[in-house]
């Protein structure tokens, strides 16, 4: 264990916990996945970093998206997120996850992921090489350190803007909604 | 016309049009109420194996081309020709009119071709066991992959329509 970082364990063990155990879904979308298999495994090894892949949603808390989002995709993107319990982070994979990429204008890829879901960083570049998750992840370790990672407060206190942009292009969606509006200002109010 | 496949549909065929393919494939070009009987012919022929359907909109002659691409298994079968090309079966389908016969009765795994094909290209396929949709989410006027489909006029109605969350209110 880091010396240096003793007074951070002491005065907020939780955040540090947090911090070195992400678990990250499995989810697959898109081609930048194609580079997440060399990550998790041997070659470049991210549990260094804590860093473990997480076959279910329910027992995750980081979100890795791997490239473009078609509109089936979108749907599944927002099942798996909102079924992960708090705290929970988002990373944007790859130029496509920013503004569309090079599916900029096609008919069934939406543009922008943080219309839908918060999006706590972004990693830039298409591809971006596997050593960019590792900065990614230790920059992630640096916002947590901030409070800066409040992505799932975000979507706590803006769910309703959220949902219905979701609608906007899903249409009717199959489940309600997650939140109440006065239930999450109450647990806006309580936790921050 | 020197090969022999190709004499033998010339003669069985009426309106069959041979072209060489450049890249030693035959393209067979036929008119739409003989796709089905040719594609059964060439079947019994020993091209027992249908690679892909694919489309293409030509949409200044106001046409639909549809192309088989026929491979075979065993090579044997096709070597009693003395030949061993692949075959390009070409149809043409008026574009105010688009439908065309299904081959599904010929080869089986023309089914899902013909389901993209009218999910992306709105072309109807008669006797089709089901053409439901295949890939897509959403509903689109226009079948997305025709050339008077604008995707960039679409992207901006749809997923430029939809605002970023303010997070600060």
């Amino acid at each position: 264990m880091d010396r240096n970082q003793l007074m951070k364990w002491i005065k907020a063990p939780t955040k540090m916990a947090h911090k070195y155990s992400l678990n990250a879904v499995y989810f697959c979308t898109g081609c930048g996945v194609i580079e997440v298999p060399p990550t998790i495994t041997s070659r470049w090894d991210a549990e260094r970093f804590g860093v473990v892949p997480t076959a279910t949603a329910r027992q995750a808390n980081l979100f890795l998206i791997t490239g473009y989002v078609s509109v089936k995709t979108l749907r599944a993107i927002i099942r798996t997120y909102e079924q992960m319990p708090e705290p929970k982070y988002t990373v944007g994979f790859g130029s496509c996850t920013i503004n569309g990429g090079m599916y900029w204008d096609s008919y069934n890829t939406i543009n922008q992921l943080d219309k839908y879901i918060p999006i706590d960083g972004y990693i830039a570049g298409c591809m971006p090489r596997p050593e960019a998750i590792f900065v990614a992840v230790t920059h992630l370790w640096t916002l947590i350190d901030k409070d800066m990672a409040d992505g799932y407060k975000r979507y706590r206190k803006n769910y309703a803007a959220y949902r219905a942009n979701q609608e906007m292009i899903l249409g009717e969606m199959e489940w309600p909604p997650i939140f109440q509006t006065e239930v999450a200002t109450a647990i806006t109010e309580r936790e921050g | 016309m020197t090969n022999p496949l190709g004499t033998r549909l010339d003669a069985t065929f009426k309106g069959v049009e041979l072209r060489s393919g450049v890249d030693g494939r035959l393209a067979v070009v036929v008119p739409r109420e003989a796709i089905v009987p040719v594609l059964t012919f060439l079947k019994e022929d020993g091209y027992d194996y249908l690679q892909l359907i694919s489309c293409v909109d030509w949409i200044d002659r106001g046409e639909f081309e549809l192309v088989y691409l026929l491979s075979f298994y065993t090579e044997d079968e096709v070597g009693r020709d003395g030949g061993k090309q692949e075959v390009l079966l070409k149809a043409t389908v008026p574009r105010e009119q688009a439908s065309a016969p299904t081959a599904t009765g010929v080869f089986a795994i023309a089914e899902p071709h013909e389901r993209e094909i009218h999910e992306l290209y709105g072309i109807h396929f008669e006797g089709h066991p089901r053409l439901t949709p295949l890939f897509l989410d959403r509903d689109y006027e226009i079948p997305p992959f025709r050339k008077d489909f604008d995707t960039k006029q679409y992207v901006a109605d749809v997923f430029d329509r939809v605002p970023p969350i303010d997070e600060e209110g």
